[in-house]
């Protein structure tokens, strides 16, 4: 449920094919993101799930599986 | 032309000098500041005591508020900030990346941030997270560059913050200034121009580059890598070309950039050299002092005002 959401907005934001966008993913490596498009990414998700991802922990944050589980843990869903 | 900049920063015109490594050192800072602008030193990859004797340097010479560029790419990044929070540095801007972890600190101790931004988004988040302005900077300025152009960037993170922007890139005398704040900033960052001032320490061969470049000679190299450098037009840039072509590796092309700024700007190779400066290098014809530089911004500023008025 979180990964198909977080899918939908990478897939808008990065303008790559949904299907392409696997939890091993990286944002750099495999999804052609650049360090803005990271920012403005987890902006999106922070809008869309009411969480804030402190600057520390979005540092580490390199792949779709990494963003997937900070929101787990995150919120209630 | 008071702007929200003058008032929060307590300057007489809200002109920034732009931070650039190696070249804005305390003697040009001092000089802006003494002028009624920011002068702005600039930490590039120098050490937390170069920084410290510099801000020093500069309280010996001006009372007037002064600002300091942390590149945040740099390896002494960590101690730069500290150095920073225990001078009580007036104001800070940042290049190459997000301040984010930083931003506390700082506002604890006082000092005023106003991080460069090259989109929307990173403009959006650092107003989030507390910053007292942003400088957006457009593909047009010289050393390291975005991809958007001023003219596109500033209205657009303009609508996006309320926030004061300050807008660099392709600035160097009062019409451009007049356009920025037609756009909606509040304030300039102006680099080039002002390394052709009497006061600013780099080599006499760099200025003299300046001067006799034309439109077309500040190029971006090294795109490949993700990090281009806006350059003029040299043997250094051709070489960068080539390794592009031949789609070296990334390493390589970094490896032909280490220490070329300083051959440049200090032993005055501007052939081997890396020549940072802005597009608007074609525009700049003459060395003068700062003093003089802002005050025929203001006066150009002006004229063009009230030409438009009719």
């Amino acid at each position: 449920m979180i990964f198909e959401k977080v899918k939908e907005r990478i897939s808008d934001i990065l303008g790559v094919d949904a299907d392409e966008v696997t939890m091993e993913s990286s944002f750099m490596d495999d999804l052609g993101a650049d360090s803005l498009d990271v920012v403005e990414l987890i902006m999106a998700l922070e809008e869309e799930f009411e969480i804030e991802i402190p600057d520390e922990e979005a540092e580490k944050i390199q792949t779709v599986g990494d963003v997937v589980e900070y929101i787990k843990e995150h919120t209630d869903m | 032309m008071r702007t929200r900049i003058c008032e929060m920063l307590n300057i007489k015109y809200p002109i920034f000098q732009g931070g650039m490594a190696w070249v804005s050192t305390y003697h040009l800072a001092a000089a802006v500041s003494e002028a009624g602008g920011l002068g702005i030193i600039a930490a590039g990859n120098a050490d937390a005591e170069y920084v410290r004797e510099q801000i020093k340097r500069i309280r010996q010479i001006t009372d007037k508020p002064f600002g300091v560029n942390v590149m945040l790419l740099s390896p002494y990044v960590d101690e730069v900030m500290n150095v920073i929070i225990e001078e009580r540095v007036p104001v800070i801007t940042t290049g190459a990346g997000n301040p984010g972890k930083y931003i506390r600190a700082l506002k604890e101790a006082g000092t005023k941030i106003i991080p460069v931004v090259p989109s929307v988004a990173l403009a959006k988040k650092m107003e989030k997270d507390g910053v007292d302005g942003v400088i957006a900077e457009g593909t047009e300025s010289g050393g390291h560059i975005g991809e958007l152009t001023t003219m596109c960037l500033v209205p657009q993170v303009v609508d996006a913050v309320t926030i004061p922007v300050i807008a660099a890139g392709g600035i160097a005398d009062g019409r451009g200034m007049l356009a920025a704040f037609a756009l909606g900033a509040e304030g300039v960052q102006i680099g080039t121009r002002f390394v052709c001032s009497e006061e600013c320490t780099v080599h006499l061969n760099y200025k003299n580059a300046i001067i006799s470049a034309k439109d077309r000679d500040a190029v971006a190299s090294g795109r490949s890598t993700g990090h281009p450098i806006r350059c003029l037009k040299n043997k250094l840039t051709r070489e960068f070309d080539k390794l592009e072509e031949q789609r070296a590796p990334k390493e390589d092309i970094e490896k032909l950039g280490i220490g070329a700024l300083r051959r440049a700007v200090i032993e005055g190779d501007v052939d081997k050299g890396s020549v940072m400066a802005g597009q608007i290098s074609g525009l700049i014809k003459d060395i003068k002092p700062c003093k003089e530089i802002i005050e025929d911004l203001i006066k150009d500023y002006q004229n063009t005002l009230n030409k438009l008025r009719g």
